[in-house]
């Protein structure tokens, strides 16, 4: 591996990129206008989501035996939307939304039946109400747990006849003032740097097919090993433009908010730029024509769209679908993006999504090494 | 000593057989012509000796080194019959990537850019985009590439299609030119008047020598006046 060698691709493919217009307008048009029309059109209907009860209602003793009117609003909540775990404390129930494992947690204090029966009964001033903590982040899914709740909380009242305490204790844990955009515009920066990135490695580098240049620089020094890298320097240069030129109007435009690290953020992106210029030459490998590239389009395009989490959450997927999920890498950065845009998460808890993109990325550019070795 | 060498060079692409038992030696410092009809093999022979196909079986040596080797990389300059470039790139940033590829620093390539642009007859068209060239000139900047790194040895595969009358005896000279600088030279041609120029010319039929000589040897040999004749003439006895 000669770095002089791998950067004189590099700066190759730049001139390639900056010298043709339409490819500029490409770049950085396509990632705005994306944003702007999806994130201003998407929502999508969430299943399974996690969440924890901790139910400390002691309940109330009447004549026809102890009453939980916690049991009632927990039975009605809808098992489709809701993945319920019972936990006995709160503090290791918080600890999971931290942590990233739950979504909310519904906290019924312990006179939570008593007072209600009571102040039904205006036989005291007291109040209770159930504490909801709820992860932000995703306002998709934060939207839907309300709609859950209220809706438990409705059938309650028309089946018990108590009036329940509907006012609720809502604690935001993270995303206190995100709206929709916020939670957009990290999730756009790495579907659109998949989507380009793969698509433009995937049509330069069936022009080096078909023009016979790449089969020219096969006689000079230039090693295959040397070609990927020097792709991977270009685009992982020009996503992490692409996820500035996104945020930057995000910000400007759209008043998106950023809690986290930044920089963390677009180091994710240039990771997902590498992987995604490795998948483009693979690509190339088996396409030898441009129409027959154009072909693939739809192939690149459509599991990034429905299984990567961008605009339908990961929990709105049926769940025999979910696993493929794994196998597209916008998932992970998407993900790792918006915990750290969103929840203000560091290294130490978005490092297994940057483990599994390096393996990506490991993989990817060692088999398009490898196809680009093969000859006739 | 020979720069090229070839012994029983076969290359086939699935049963077909494009090279089938090529022997070829040329020499060091010598303007070797491959001539041959569509379809000889001559692409073929040239695109195994600078390792784009892998040969069937059969040996190969280039400056005395068995191929396939990224070794000789650096010692090849390879011109392809397609005019393979980058289009859009201008002509400067064309010849300045494949001087970068060959490791020279921005001194030299601004030397070496300077002289074949002007070898080319291109000066003026340095910071034009290669794709709105002719194609002919393309076909020039193609070769210069092909050049920017002073190659001890080089394989031209129709290096003169399209290119006007008055620049393609300008090439030759400039062929003869590095000849005298002891550079080997590696030419196809469908120009018979061309080859004439070379050292020696092999004519090639069916992934095969037919015939090889100085050029007015062969005539002599075939009794014809030109070497279009003379192919004919070598085509059909080989045919009996
Ligand atoms: N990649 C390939 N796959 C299959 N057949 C091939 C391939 N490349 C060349 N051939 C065949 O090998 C034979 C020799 O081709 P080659 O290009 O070497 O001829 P040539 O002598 O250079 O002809 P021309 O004068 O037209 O350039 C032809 O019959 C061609 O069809
Ligand atoms: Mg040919």
């Amino acid at each position: 591996m000669n770095i002089g060698r791998a950067l004189a691709v590099s700066r190759r493919v730049f001139m390639d990129l900056k010298n043709d217009k339409r490819t500029m307008a490409l770049i950085t048009i396509a990632p705005l206008f994306a944003m702007a029309i999806f994130g201003l059109a998407f929502s999508g209907e969430i299943k399974d989501v996690h969440v924890i009860v901790v139910n400390e209602d002691l309940g109330m003793q009447t004549p026809m035996g102890q009453v939980y009117l916690s049991e009632a609003v927990i039975s009605n909540l809808d098992p489709d939307t809701l993945d319920i775990t019972a936990v006995d404390n709160l503090t290791s129930a918080l600890a999971m939304i931290e942590d990233g494992e739950a979504w909310a947690v519904f906290h019924f204090p312990a006179n939570f039946t008593n007072v209600t029966v009571l102040a039904q009964n205006q036989l005291t001033d007291a109040r209770t109400s159930v504490n909801i903590y709820i992860d932000m982040s995703n306002i998709n899914v934060a939207d839907s747990i309300m709609q859950a709740f209220n809706g438990a909380v409705q059938q309650t009242i028309s089946e018990s006849g108590f009036e329940l305490p509907v006012s609720m204790n809502k604690t935001a844990v993270y995303g206190q003032n995100a709206d929709f955009m916020d939670f957009f515009v990290p999730g756009i920066m790495a579907f659109v740097v998949y989507i380009l990135t793969t698509l433009l490695t995937l049509i330069t580098f069936v022009g080096e097919r078909t023009s016979g240049t790449l089969a020219r620089l096969t006689s000079t020094p230039l090693r295959e090993s040397e070609i990927v890298a020097g792709y991977a320097i270009t685009f992982s240069i020009v996503g992490t433009l692409q996820a500035l030129l996104l945020l930057t109007v995000g910000m400007l435009v759209f008043g998106v908010n950023v809690e986290g690290n930044v920089v963390l953020a677009f180091t994710v992106v240039a990771l997902l730029a590498i992987v995604c210029q490795a998948l483009g030459i693979l690509l190339s490998a088996v396409t030898h024509r441009e129409a027959q590239a154009i072909q693939l389009i739809p192939f690149i395009i459509m599991p990034g769209f429905l299984l990567s989490g961008v605009f339908w959450p990961l929990e709105a997927l049926p769940s025999w679908l979910r696993p493929l999920s794994y196998l597209v890498p916008p998932s992970y950065a998407i993900d790792a993006c918006r915990s750290v845009m969103l929840r203000g998460w560091g290294l130490d808890m978005v490092w297994m999504d940057i483990v599994a993109l390096i393996a990506f990325a490991g993989v990817f550019l060692f088999l398009a090494t490898i196809s680009l070795k093969r000859r006739g | 000593m020979h720069a090229i060498k070839v012994e029983k060079l076969e290359k086939k692409f699935g049963e077909f057989r494009a090279l089938d038992g090529l022997d070829l030696e040329v020499r060091k410092g010598e303007v070797y012509g491959l001539l041959g009809p569509n379809g000889a093999g001559k692409t073929t022979a040239i695109k195994v000796l600078t390792g784009l196909l892998k040969k069937t079986s059969g040996n190969a040596e280039v400056l005395g080194i068995p191929i396939p080797n990224k070794d000789i990389a650096q010692r090849i300059g390879y011109m392809p019959q397609e005019t393979a470039l980058y289009v859009g790139l201008t002509v400067h940033q064309n010849l300045e990537f494949f001087g970068k590829l060959f490791g020279l620093d921005r001194a030299e390539i601004l030397t070496r850019e300077k002289e074949l642009l002007k070898f080319i007859d291109l000066e003026k068209w340095r910071d034009e985009l290669v794709a709105n060239l002719s194609g002919g000139m393309k076909h020039r900047v193609s070769l210069a590439c092909a050049l920017i790194h002073q190659p001890e040895v080089l394989f031209l595969d129709e290096p003169t299609v399209g290119v006007d009358p008055e620049l393609r005896v300008s090439f030759w000279n400039y062929f003869a030119n590095l000849k005298s600088k002891g550079i080997t030279i590696l030419i196809t041609t469908h120009y018979m008047d061309e080859a004439s120029h070379c050292d020696r010319v092999g004519f090639m039929r069916s992934g095969k020598l037919i015939a090889e000589g100085e050029p007015q040897a062969i005539l002599k040999e075939a009794g014809t006046k030109s070497l279009e004749d003379a192919f004919l003439f070598y085509a059909r006895r080989g045919g009996q």
